[in-house]
């Protein structure tokens, strides 16, 4: 594979991994601002 | 030009992509998923669901009891408003005592003209203050709530109309059962920073708070008796969390959630503990109007909730009676 190829190959997964994380994580402070506190006691991890 | 081995190419690009999936994952899990659910936005923040307890609504969770008041569609009824803890005492009070008509609900609120609106207790004392609502359910006002109706001209009246359990609440599966008063104050002052200092599991304790001028942080802050609380810690969120709120909210109104209630002082918060006054956090709850609100049928419906029916639907609802 050419290295230019692979560059560019590459930006765009981390582009994609970067912009979808970034999505989640302000969805999620959205919600959390929003959120009733006893779901999220209730939906603790043990 | 340079070239790259092609397998190695692809197997940078799978871990890259790996790497991105397990971070993604991973916030979902640990906190995404906690803060997500079915309910509207609106009704998350106030977690409950209006319909639940509609008065006059198939299959309604307002309690009804044989009332010698009953409003007709020919009399001034007093809008009637409050918190959501007690949202089920006032919407139960409507089904009681107001005409079937008299409470509208279209889009997923209360429309204008209705008997019955909900504000919750952050806009029901201002509600109240600004004449906009005639009697508001609700717990004590804030510092903040009788200076705005002091800023207004307004003086508040507070009828006790019922009490009700402050409660502590963590994940059902949190070993421990209870605390000593003195042990939550240290919780919310950051003293105890892990469960394992008080008999549980070496995680950190992750204490939740309310929004100022909601009910249940009004009690919280007299709780706390003047300690200046945390509001929240860093990484928390892998910690356990521990809440407050009132007994009926916690039992009866959200849906099926795995929380528990924890002993105070040695002593569980149920029913029967806060009836007899044996659980230490026992709070009043009010029917609060404008002083000078000399609506006959406000001082009626006040006259009611203390006589013997008023007090047996509050009881009915899941509350404890005051008289």
């Amino acid at each position: 594979m050419k290295e230019r190829t692979f560059y560019i190959l590459l930006s765009a997964v981390v582009a994609l991994g970067v912009a979808l994380t970034a999505a989640l994580v302000i969805y999620t402070a959205y919600e959390y601002n929003n959120c009733s506190i006893i779901t999220y006691i209730a939906t603790e991890l043990w | 030009m340079d070239r790259i081995k092609k397998s190695t190419a692809v197997a940078m690009i799978v871990l890259i992509a790996a790497v991105f999936i397990s971070l993604n994952v991973s916030i979902y899990m640990l906190f995404t998923r906690r803060v997500v659910d079915e309910m509207t936005v609106e009704e998350r923040k106030d977690a409950i669901s209006l319909t639940d307890y509609l008065p006059f609504a198939d299959g309604t969770r307002a309690v009804t009891v044989g009332s010698s008041l009953a409003f007709t569609d020919r009399d001034k009824l007093p809008v009637l408003d409050g918190a959501a803890a007690l949202y089920p005492v006032y919407a139960s009070v409507a089904a009681s005592v107001y005409p079937e008509g008299s409470v509208v609900f279209e889009g997923g609120a209360f429309s204008e003209g209705s008997a019955v609106q909900f504000r919750n207790t952050l806009r029901a004392y201002r509600a109240v203050a600004d004449g906009d609502a005639d009697i508001a359910f609700c717990a004590a006002p804030s510092k903040e709530q009788l200076e705005y109706a002091a800023s207004v001209g307004a003086e508040l009246e507070l009828v006790p109309i019922g009490r009700e359990g402050f409660v502590f609440i963590v994940n059902e599966d949190n070993p421990v059962s209870g605390l000593t008063s003195e042990q939550l104050r240290g919780i919310y002052t950051g003293r105890y920073k892990n469960w394992n200092e008080l008999g549980g599991p070496n995680r950190i304790i992750d204490p939740k708070t309310r929004l100022a001028g909601s009910g249940s942080q009004t009690v919280m802050e007299h709780f706390m008796n003047g300690e200046q609380m945390i509001t929240g810690r860093m990484f928390g969120f892998l910690g356990a969390s521990v809440g407050y709120s009132f007994r009926f909210y916690v039992e009866a109104v959200p849906r099926d959630l795995s929380v528990k209630m924890l002993a105070v002082d040695g002593v569980f918060p149920s029913a029967e503990n806060i009836k007899n006054g044996t659980y230490p956090l026992v709070t009043e709850f009010y029917a609060v109007c404008r002083a000078d609100n000399d609506e006959e049928n406000v001082r009626r419906l006040l006259d009611w909730l203390l006589s013997d029916e008023g007090q047996s639907l509050i009881e009915a609802v899941g509350y404890a009676r005051i008289k």
